[in-house]
């Protein structure tokens, strides 16, 4: 039963300090654009607004496509383990690949639901959105793969245990961990990876035809998927600690990826599948040797 | 078990004349013969043998074994919801009755390939299954003539190098019989030839599964063969070729028989040669499958990458790559079958294959589209679909062998198979409805119904797949695979990996407890008006009510994005090199040789033909004697 209050407390708090992050994270582009920006509770307004509104369905594959995007990001982040043993709901299955596939439902659900509106701009953004996920998930994943290799383990709260003893992933291999982040920045879709909504070309893409709560329930989804993603980069790069120190190194993590994205331009497709594809993939393969070799820190 | 494939073979002929007075009746008759096949195969106990006969100075025999059992299972289930879909399926058909016959050959043959003992009667029924679908594929258009010689020409290659192994054996050990084969091999100082006989067998898996160089067959014969028997050629015909792998390098136990030769983390070099040929395979059909416009050949280059899959899987020869590889053969062939048949349905009422020309079916055929829909979650392994726990089982093989280029091609291979899953579902079930299908029906219950009982069965083993674990847990103590660790453990609701385990059913309540909050916060809030996406349809002249930058549009078909859906990433691979065309110039060399022999030996005067045919006698004689 313990497991059902923890998933339960992942999602209120993946809800709760998501959104005002998300705020905040406006509020620092703002500033670096010298505006004063909105206020952080912005995002919550913005949300609850949406929510109320009348909206416009195409479709019963448009409103099941919602409701498997919401429900994927809901079954995801309760698996999420935020920090340490204690606080994993289910310690027999927060395995790496597990969470990796299961985030697929949620996006999946999206892709299907906003090709399903009949707008061709969704559908562009959508193939732009499944290459994208082409190019970061390749270097992601062999280094995670070597992570896996080194602790022979791909349980996360196992790996978060093993990092206790032998120091932060961080500083055990430092080119995989900048290689994660990079590959972090375009899952978030943060610029300069944000080709899947470019608001200036394609309409935002996939949300062009979402309408009152659809907008509302997507941008929920939108925040348990922060949470996964950023989720996970903590877990496994930044050690363990409490509960309270997880939540610190998740806002530094998601800060630090803010400021670097509000100052960049955006991609073309090609130029993000040839950069993920060379510099980071690279770096991730030569992780991979490191480790085999055991040069590790 | 022999007089039930004899029977099976004698009433397929049978079945032909009644089919010739009655198709209907003989597809029906058809479908009770498989159904009660799927019966029967739970009935025979487990190492049963049978002697069919001899053959220079050899017994012949049959033997049902684990491995036996599962492959005919997997493979019966296809070929039945397909006898099931083509009660209907076949008034689109010129010839019905032979169809039925052929496919109750087909069956007959590839149960034989799962029963043999011996290498000579895996031979002969196996080219009773190729040559009696041989015989299916020219049933399409025109182009399938050609691609049903394609067909047998690369089968013919794996055969006759198959064969070759088989008869190199004979000269040196003197037994056809697969456990005596695996016991000379194993001790055998030779290593040479024991490398040589190993990949010589696994040719004609290599051909018949579609791995890298004999992979151009696959394309031509399932995209051109009459859809409804693609389903069996991808869902079944293909597992032949993953059942001589898996022969080759697990009955044969390559860890035994290369114990000397082990090239990198205890996969041996020959596996490790198998394994690169199925990393490429992975990669070639992944790219091609992204960028193909005609849906059938779309999924046929995914069968290539799934069928390096499982190559990768049974190449390690570690126990969780090993179930993982033969545990993706059950997946992927209801997941190509389900697909398949949802294809042929959307052919039956619109006769056309082209992602291009088609858009919006799922306001005309939502049932086929679900069956579409849950097939490709498992094809591109996504939870809770059985095709997850493959893909699961071969990474955790992959990194634990600390096969990291390997792994990441597997990676490109899964993540690839999200984009070229989605281009039909996108480019033909949604989006717009081209006003020319405005008048399009769902098919009969009879079509979709085996659909959705395959998709049925993938979804239950993906919640719950201990059932189907067990009788590849057996296979792998039969070949003396053995985990340190218990992989499927049923009392604890755990599928283990090397590392760290996963609750299938947690992952399942915890799919549908998202999906139940999110409808509880969908129901909430104000209730949605509907946009009607086919008013153009219905009225003349009313415009389509979405987000066009201040258009109007009447002609919403015009507006459905499915033509290069990939364009950005198509691009970069443009101008690659291509296999196929190689070996079409290769073709076209001897062809003009063999022209040139032709026109300089046997000129049309009878007088030189004459000549040159006592010349040739002459020869002969004075060679022989």
């Amino acid at each position: 039963m313990t497991a059902v209050y923890k998933a339960i407390l992942n999602l209120v708090i993946a809800f709760f300090f998501v959104i005002s992050l998300e705020g905040i994270a406006r509020k620092i582009t703002a500033r670096i654009q010298r505006r004063i920006g909105p206020p952080w509770y912005q995002n919550f307004i913005d949300i609850f607004k949406a929510l109320s509104k009348h909206p416009f369905s195409n479709g019963w594959i448009f409103d099941f496509g919602v409701l498997m995007a919401l429900g994927g990001a809901i079954a995801t982040a309760a698996i999420i383990p935020m920090g340490s043993t204690f606080w994993t709901p289910f310690p027999n299955t927060d395995n790496f690949f597990v969470i990796m596939y299961l985030f697929a439902v949620g996006s999946l659900g999206m892709a299907m639901g906003m090709v399903g509106s009949g707008s061709p701009w969704s559908a562009i953004g959508v193939s732009r959105a499944l290459t994208q996920m082409l190019g970061y998930e390749l270097p992601y994943l062999v280094v995670m793969s070597s992570v896996m290799y080194m602790y022979k383990t791909s349980s996360i709260h196992l790996l978060i245990e093993k990092q206790a003893t032998n120091g932060w992933n961080l500083y055990v291999m430092p080119i995989g961990a900048i290689v994660a982040f990079i590959s972090l920045i375009g899952m978030l879709g943060k610029k300069p990876f944000d080709i899947a909504v470019a608001p200036a070309e394609i309409a935002s893409g996939p949300m062009a035809e979402l309408s009152g709560k659809y907008m509302g329930l997507l941008q929920i989804m939108h925040a348990f998927s922060i949470f996964v993603e950023v989720g996970l980069f903590v877990d496994l790069f930044l050690g363990g600690g409490s509960l309270g120190w997880f939540l610190v190194k998740f806002i530094v993590v998601w800060v630090l990826a803010t400021l670097i994205s509000s100052v960049l331009p955006r991609f073309r497709i090609e130029q993000m599948l040839k950069f993920y594809w060379g510099v980071p993939l690279g770096l991730a393969f030569l992780n991979a040797l490191f480790v085999l070799l055991g040069w590790t820190f | 078990m022999f007089t039930l494939l004899i029977a099976l073979l004698i009433f397929s002929v049978v079945n032909y004349f009644i089919s010739k007075a009655s198709w209907r009746v003989g597809s029906i008759i058809n479908a009770l013969i498989g159904s009660y096949l799927i019966f029967q195969v739970f009935t025979i106990p487990k190492g049963t043998e049978v002697t069919i006969g001899k053959f220079l100075g050899e017994t012949l025999a049959l033997q049902w074994t684990n491995a036996g059992f599962y492959f005919s299972f997997v493979s019966l289930l296809v070929i039945v919801a397909v006898m099931f879909f083509a009660i209907k399926w076949l008034d689109s058909q010129k010839h019905p009755a032979a169809f039925n016959m052929f496919i109750l050959m087909v069956t007959a043959g590839s149960l034989g390939v799962f029963m043999a003992k011996d290498l000579i009667t895996l031979y002969i029924f196996w080219e009773i299954a190729v040559l009696s679908s041989m015989l299916i594929i020219p049933m399409g258009k025109k182009e399938s003539r050609k691609a049903a010689v394609v067909y047998a020409v690369m089968s013919a290659v794996g055969t006759y190098m198959f064969l070759y192994g088989a008869f190199m054996i004979y000269s040196r050990y003197g037994t056809f019989s697969m456990p005596e084969i695996a016991k000379n091999l194993a001790n055998d100082p030779s290593t040479s030839f024991k490398v040589a006989v190993v990949l010589l067998i696994a040719a004609a898996g290599i051909a018949k599964s579609g791995i890298f160089p004999l992979h151009t067959w696959l394309r031509i014969a399932h995209g051109n063969a009459p859809d409804a028997f693609s389903a069996v050629l991808s869902g079944q015909l293909v597992k032949l070729g993953s059942y001589v792998l898996m022969i080759s390098v697990a009955v044969f136990p390559s860890l035994k028989i290369f114990a000397n030769l082990k090239l990198y983390s205890g996969v041996p070099a020959p596996n490790y040669f198998l394994i690169a040929l199925g990393a490429a395979s992975i990669i070639i059909g992944t790219l091609m499958a992204i960028k193909q416009d005609d849906m059938k050949m779309l999924i046929a280059y995914s069968s290539v990458a799934n069928g390096g899959y499982i190559l990768v899987g049974i190449g390690t020869m570690d126990p969780l790559g090993f179930e993982g590889g033969v545990l993706h053969v059950f997946n992927h062939a209801l997941a190509a079958a389900v697909i398949f048949m949802a294809f042929a349905s959307v052919v039956y009422r619109t006769h056309t294959k082209k992602i291009s020309e088609l858009g919006g079916l799922i306001h005309k055929m939502p049932i086929t589209y679900i069956a579409y829909l849950f097939a490709i979650i498992s094809l591109a392994g996504i939870p809770p679909m059985s095709g997850f726990i493959s893909k699961w089982m071969i990474y955790q093989a992959l990194v634990r062998k600390g096969m990291f280029i390997t792994a990441a091609i597997a990676f490109f291979g899964s993540i690839g198979s999200f984009l070229y899953v989605f281009r039909p579902l996108a480019g033909v079930f949604l989006g717009q409805l081209p006003r020319k299908y405005k008048d399009v029906k769902e098919v009969p219950p009879i079509m979709w119904i085996p659909m959705l009982v395959l998709v049925a069965i993938s979804f239950v083993m993906g919640v719950w797949p201990f059932p189907i674990l067990q009788p590849i847990e057996n296979m792998r103590a039969d070949f003396g695979i053995a985990p340190s660790f218990k992989i499927a453990d049923a009392q604890n609701w755990l599928v283990r990996g090397f590392s760290g385990s996963w609750n299938p059913v947690i992952v399942f309540n915890l799919f549908i407890t998202g999906f139940i909050v999110a409808y509880i916060l969908y129901t909430l809030f104000p209730k949605p008006k509907k946009v009607d996406l086919l008013k153009p349809h219905k009225e003349e002249g009313a415009p389509i009510n979405i987000y066009t930058s201040g258009e109007f549009i009447y002609t919403p078909e015009l507006y459905h994005y499915n033509t290069k859906f990939y364009a950005g990433f198509e691009r970069m691979y443009e101008k690659h090199p291509s296999w196929e065309k190689l070996l079409y110039m290769l073709a076209k060399f001897f062809h003009d040789v063999g022209e040139w022999i032709h026109g300089w030996f046997f000129r049309p005067s009878p007088s030189a033909y004459t000549f040159w045919l006592a010349m040739t006698i002459l020869i002969i004689f004075w060679v022989r004697w």
